[in-house]
């Protein structure tokens, strides 16, 4: 070959190299965003816990929706619960979120403190849905965002409760625990280390601290997060003590390897016969009817504070939001506010086993006949019910109570720490958040 | 009129090689690998740099900007998790890096001997390093678990109760972590010393045989300064590498119970996945880049290694 014909041959293989390098670099950005054609919207829906026991049920009603609405198309997209956050993290640096996506109010707040979500009271005051969403819900989905707007709905409405093994109790002739001292006098007489059974299932691995703040509030009954100078309550002494005669059951009335336990070890136990009760949201339902069955397991609702009053830390509830970027937000929105509908609500929710957050669904024949969801139901209707609303708006909470305290909670359980630091540290840590957060959003 | 002399041709230089115009070639040609190191490598690795000066919480936009060194203060003065985080790190390395090297060494030298059904043993001698991390994880977690595992199948036959929860106490956590990693990282020493092993000339061994050297004498004379430049390289990249280690203890413990079996690469895994603060996380990176960096020029040092070399 002539020199300079090799030349160019290998300049021009040289520049092509290049090229597909960096076309090969730049191939990773792109919106997701929805497009236009002939008439009909594309917009694009993440469903942030994608899965068989989900999926099948939206694909469902988007077929619904499409087929009321021809105009609309909606691309559907399942993303796995446990990195659904990066996943809109890098959506957002990027530029690429979605037009509507499922998500939960724990991780709303970081959410728009980035500006990426878009307010919608206006689909919470549609004809479809107005009065006709759990109002406690909104306020606490209110609570998260300092303007006081709604920037998510939920599908869903949750709640935690004792969950317990009828057979077990009917067994040794204990009354359902409705009070605390039931709860520690059924602890203690369902209790047989010998034979591996225990009374209660401390959660002290994942989501250990979360839960605790559920029994802790419920036990005390104190009824706000801070107190009127803006102090944290829970190192408040009630709360200390619950925090105490939790952690003096582990190893006594629970097993020992409770200090390590997240969900599925918890739910293992209880519906393997080692723990008798536990503390988990309605969400665990269709797992103790699948293991258990009928009759051998029931739910009550947290036990009440000895003035009769039952608090409730709020639930961070599941559902959708519409995000600032999205180019159809009109759609987005009728999409969510279908959804939302009483007859979608509540088909959804009967497949997925949860409480509908719709209140008229709530009145549907499939929700009554679910023993733990028409406690929940009745729990949360109660007049003496009252819900304390923990602050998921500082955008330090999941680090406080995860990745801070959960060391330490499994410390007090060693007998590392005690109950009264551990409250106080964090205590400390919430009312200092919580001052960070008042000066940067005055009013 | 007057003649002029003929004006001589003019002369034509000799025909000389011209120089071969390379013009940018070479470096269209080499740019793919730069672009991809500079992209992969060199952006990452400055970012880190840059980060780790920068407050940048997701969670806190309002807070982002320059820190300059105060990331590296509050680490050295008020986190009392990023010491403690450290001295399970070297813990964790030296405690691995020497057992995988002793055991290793050993099961090399019974493999490296000739008896029956050798290559049936080497092959199960080095199956644990054919197992993907996830699955090697999976299996130890199984063993140690209460209710299904090993501890569980001794007690029903009398031995330890069923309440025996390794990776829940601090200590035994710690210590399960450690054998489950040794299971796996054993057979990567026995693998290279094995080579090594058999390219020992075996005229040296004669040698010591005819000067009437035992079986020890043989071993510290003959194999082991063969074996030496292997056993120093392999244990640098050994300790980088568990120095570097998340997967089994994170998916074994999280860093649990109560941080007891957290390294320093788990914290700052924490720092990125659970608290979104990418500032204090690539603090934590550059810092132990630092001491990787440090410890890898001492130990080449004082081990010799490029003096051992020809």
């Amino acid at each position: 070959m002539p020199r300079s014909l090799r030349s160019t041959a290998t300049r021009v293989v040289s520049a092509a190299l290049v090229a597909a390098t960096a076309l090969t670099l730049s191939g990773c950005g792109g919106s997701s965003s929805g497009s236009s054609s002939n008439g009909v919207t594309t917009i694009s829906f993440w469903d942030n816990n994608g899965g068989p026991t989900r999926t099948p049920y939206y694909q469902e009603l988007i077929k619904r929706f499409e087929a009321a609405n021809p105009s609309i198309k909606v691309d559907y997209l399942g993303l796995p619960a446990d990195s659904v956050q990066q996943k809109y993290d890098t959506a957002i640096a990027g530029g690429g979120t979605p037009d509507i996506g499922g998500v939960q109010q724990s991780y709303v707040a970081g959410l728009i403190a980035r500006n990426a979500l878009e307010p919608i009271d206006d689909v919470a005051d549609s004809a479809t849905l107005k009065g006709n969403i759990d109002p406690k819900v909104l306020d606490t989905i209110r609570s998260t965002a300092s303007d006081k707007k709604l920037y998510m709905l939920p599908v869903s409405v949750n709640l935690d409760i004792l969950w317990y093994r009828s057979d077990e109790f009917a067994a040794k002739k204990l009354t359902p625990p409705n009070t605390w001292d039931d709860f520690f006098t059924a602890a203690q007489a369902l209790t047989d280390p010998a034979a591996n059974t225990f009374g209660f299932s401390i959660r002290g691995g994942a989501g250990g601290t979360q839960a605790l703040l559920s029994i802790m509030y419920a036990y005390s009954g104190v009824q706000t997060s801070f107190d009127s100078s803006g102090k944290s309550t829970i190192n408040d002494p009630k709360n200390v003590e619950a925090i105490e005669k939790i952690a003096a059951l582990y190893g006594k009335e629970t097993s020992k390897a409770d200090v390590t336990n997240g969900y599925k070890e918890m739910s293992a136990e209880f519906d393997g016969g080692t723990a008798a009760m536990m503390v988990h949201n309605l969400g665990s339902y269709a797992d103790h009817q699948k293991n258990l069955g009928a009759g051998k397991f029931a739910a009550e609702a947290m036990p009440a504070a000895p003035d009769g009053t039952r608090t409730l830390v709020a639930n961070a509830p599941d559902g959708f939001a519409v995000f600032q970027a999205s180019q159809h937000k009109a759609e987005a929105k009728k999409f969510l506010e279908f959804m939302l509908s009483k007859d979608s609500n509540s088909y959804w929710n009967q497949n997925v086993g949860q409480l509908p957050s719709n209140l008229q669904a709530q009145k549907d024949a499939w929700v009554q006949a679910n023993p733990a969801l028409k406690v929940g139901q009745t729990t949360l209707a109660a007049s003496t019910t009252h819900i304390v609303d923990v602050p998921r708006y500082l955008p330090q909470y999941g680090s406080i109570v995860e990745s801070q305290m959960g060391p330490k909670w499994q410390q007090v359980l060693l007998g590392k720490l005690s109950a009264k630091d551990f409250a106080d540290q964090w205590a400390d840590l919430t009312t200092k958040a919580q001052a960070d957060w008042v000066a940067k959003h005055p009013g | 009129m007057t003649l002029t002399a003929p004006v001589p041709a003019p002369v034509r230089p000799a025909p000389t090689r011209r120089p071969r115009r390379r013009g940018w070639s070479p470096y269209l040609l080499i740019a793919p690998t730069v672009v991809l190191i500079a992209a992969f490598l060199l952006y990452p690795i400055g970012s880190v740099f840059y980060y780790s000066l920068q407050n940048y919480n997701v969670t806190q936009p309002y807070d982002d900007g320059f820190a300059g060194l105060a990331n590296f203060r509050h680490m050295f003065t008020a986190d009392p998790l990023f010491w403690q985080s450290l001295r399970t790190t070297v813990i964790w390395v030296v405690a691995q890096v020497v057992l995988q090297l002793l055991l290793g060494l050993l099961l090399a030298l019974i493999v490296n001997e000739r008896f029956k059904a050798r290559g049936f043993v080497r092959a199960l001698v080095f199956s644990p390093w054919a197992v993907s991390g996830v699955l090697a994880t999976g299996i130890w977690v199984l063993l140690y678990n209460p209710t299904t595992g090993a501890a569980h199948a001794l007690s029903l036959m009398g031995i330890g109760s069923g309440d025996t929860a390794v990776l829940s106490q601090p200590t035994s956590a710690f210590i399960a972590v450690i054998v489950a990693e040794l299971w796996r990282g054993v057979p990567f020493f026995a693998i290279l010393i094995l080579a090594d092993l058999q390219s020992v000339p075996a005229d040296l061994y004669e040698a010591a045989n005819t000067d009437g050297a035992g079986r020890w004498q043989r071993f510290r004379y003959v194999t082991l300064p063969h074996l030496r430049g292997a056993i120093v390289l392999t244990c640098l990249l050994r300790a980088v590498w568990e120095f570097n280690n998340v997967d089994l203890i994170y998916t074994m413990t999280g860093g649990g119970p109560a941080n007891e079996t957290t390294t320093l690469p788990l914290y700052v895994a924490r720092q990125a996945l659970t608290d979104f603060n990418f500032g204090y996380g690539s603090a934590l990176t550059v810092v132990s880049f630092l001491i990787l960096l440090v410890f890898s020029v001492v130990f080449l040092r004082v081990t010799k290694y490029n003096a051992g070399r020809d």
